[in-house]
């Protein structure tokens, strides 16, 4: 899938103001979540060679990470849901990944909803008339 | 017919902010208490919604990202999720109270309680939410919702004396009888409900469920200028017919029946049918806006997938949502309260969430990122900062207004 203009080598952007708390949209501009969070590759604790490479963004997280970046704390990696950087094709006013949102963990709750409780109910399966 | 139903999104918000239960009682007690001395309140809340209902719908049109998305933005997930809590709790307040609302209008056709009625009547809001398309839905109660016009016939018919109506409306001043704070509690509740988050909220997400675009930035304006101005006109209204015949006679209003009264004096059991229509129009369509607008609002902060637009499988947690609110709505009014004190708290959580609404639009519209060549002109500027400024000393006054005049009592 070819990348958007706004996804190029040498870019900058500022987590705070272009990443964290935009909407992401999946490959049919669905909604699939919000970006709670973003994971880095590791630091090296203590002195840090010169000539070394920085660290970069491996993933955007989202789900329970939310809660832990308003009160505090990490949640255990297991819990971490994770929207690979390589996908992403577009960082606009939303950020837009060329998977389907069904391939993602990230929206494991909208589906056990949807086949469990909103898929069961009369007419939920199709379009309002 | 057709350029009615174009507008239909902007009347529908509008009842939901000036003529839902909670208005209405409220417009009834201040004509039967303050006469029209707070009639400019109205004015100053309308073109402050105008406003900002003007922004927001723009924003959504142009870069397709409704109010909440921009408020958990801007905002941050903090300030965003105090601003969610407060929203969520008016929005499940004024629910219960319009699903009330319907119960009671039921109740004064067949005489049987309203605690029967309220789960058929929550039922029936979930299934249009279920069912009904978007633009059925607008139409159908933003239309019927328009018998309330039977108001203004009402006034008309009273053939009150003009000239001292227009000199309160125009000359205001604290009735003798009542204390200033009490006077200043009543303009803020006015200018509150005129200004309710959840209108914003509900306009700009229909403005995506519509689908409009840049093209239709005119039809957005319309419908802004239309809606908005005409709720403010009938609530007005609702405070004249009261102003007419209750004050005179130091009738305290209570209930919906003494909002009804001046309409029947005048108009009769014609005008009674027309009001009973237009109330269950406007109760439902405040209902739903509402309803929606609880989904609306969380499942953009989340970022989860929403709209009616959309098979409820392909939205399942926005609709579960709105299921859970229309269960705990439900939970409110089976305890016995009385719907219409339920919505006069949520006076409390509107100073919270005004300004935490409002500035967020306002910085967007201005972001050529989210706005291209579309940005807020110096007029539509200068306005928004003038009113950021009102809310904030309203929201700021709220609370402790409410204290020392207990709630207006």
């Amino acid at each position: 899938m070819t990348k958007h203009a706004s996804v190029r080598a040498g870019r900058i952007l500022d987590a705070q103001l272009h990443l964290l708390d935009r909407q992401v949209l999946d490959a049919d501009r669905v909604p699939i979540a919000a970006v709670d969070d973003i994971e880095l590759t590791d630091i090296a604790s203590g002195d840090i060679a010169v000539g070394t490479e920085g660290p970069i963004i491996e993933n955007l997280l989202s789900g329970p990470v939310l809660a832990t970046r308003i009160f505090g704390g990490r949640p255990p990696a297991s819990r971490w849901h994770r929207v690979p950087w390589g996908l992403i094709t577009e960082l606009g006013t939303a950020i837009r990944i060329s998977a389907p949102g069904s391939d993602l963990d990230v929206t494991w709750v909208e589906r056990w909803m949807r086949d469990h409780v909103i898929g069961r109910i009369p007419g939920g399966r199709h379009a309002p008339e | 017919m057709k350029r009615l139903f174009a507008v239909a999104l902007g009347v529908l918000t509008a009842i939901g902010g000036f003529v839902d239960i909670g208005d209405m009682v409220t417009n009834a007690v201040v004509g039967s208490r303050f006469g029209m001395s707070l009639a400019w309140v109205v004015v100053v809340g309308v073109i402050g919604i105008c406003v900002f209902a003007n922004m927001s719908g723009r924003v959504a049109a142009v870069s397709g990202r409704a109010t909440f998305e921009i408020i958990r933005e801007r905002l941050g997930s903090r300030a965003g999720l105090a601003n969610l809590g407060a929203s969520f709790l008016i929005n499940l307040m004024t629910m219960a109270a319009e699903i009330g609302g319907i119960a009671l209008v039921l109740q004064l056709i067949t005489g049987i309680g309203p605690l029967l009625w309220v789960p058929l009547a929550a039922f029936g809001v979930w299934i249009v939410v279920w069912r009904a398309k978007f633009s059925h839905l607008e139409n159908a109660t933003g239309m019927l919702g328009l018998s309330l016009i039977v108001f203004v016939v009402a006034v008309i018919m009273l053939g009150p004396d003009w000239g001292a109506l227009a000199r309160q409306a125009l000359v205001p001043a604290v009735p003798s009888d009542e204390a200033p704070a009490t006077y200043w509690y009543y303009a803020i509740a006015l200018f509150g409900a005129a200004m309710t988050p959840y209108e914003v909220f509900f306009f700009s997400s229909g403005a995506v469920e519509e689908g409009w675009r840049r093209r239709d930035l005119g039809q957005a304006r319309l419908n802004v200028l239309v809606g908005f101005p005409l709720g403010g006109f009938l609530s007005i209204a609702i405070a004249a017919s009261a102003a007419i015949v209750l004050l005179p006679q130091a009738i305290d209003v209570t209930s919906l029946s003494q909002v009804a009264l001046p309409v029947v004096q005048a108009g009769g059991t014609i005008a009674f049918c027309f009001l009973i229509v237009g109330m269950l129009a406007a109760f439902f369509g405040a209902a739903l806006e509402t309803t929606l607008s609880s989904g609306y609002t969380i499942a953009q902060y989340f970022g989860w997938s929403w709209g009616k637009f959309r098979a409820p499988a392909a939205a399942s947690r926005f609709h579960v949502v709105m299921i859970v609110g229309l269960l705990a709505a439900i939970g409110i009014l089976l305890t016995g309260v009385d719907p219409i004190l339920v919505t006069e708290y949520s006076v409390v959580f509107s100073a919270v969430a005004l300004p935490l609404t409002y500035i967020p639009i306002l910085i967007v519209a201005n972001d050529r990122d989210y706005m291209g060549r579309d940005v807020n002109g110096p007029v539509a500027n200068a306005f928004g900062l003038v009113y950021l400024v009102i809310i904030l000393v309203a929201s700021i006054a709220a609370i402790p207004l409410m204290i020392v005049t207990g709630a207006g009592a």
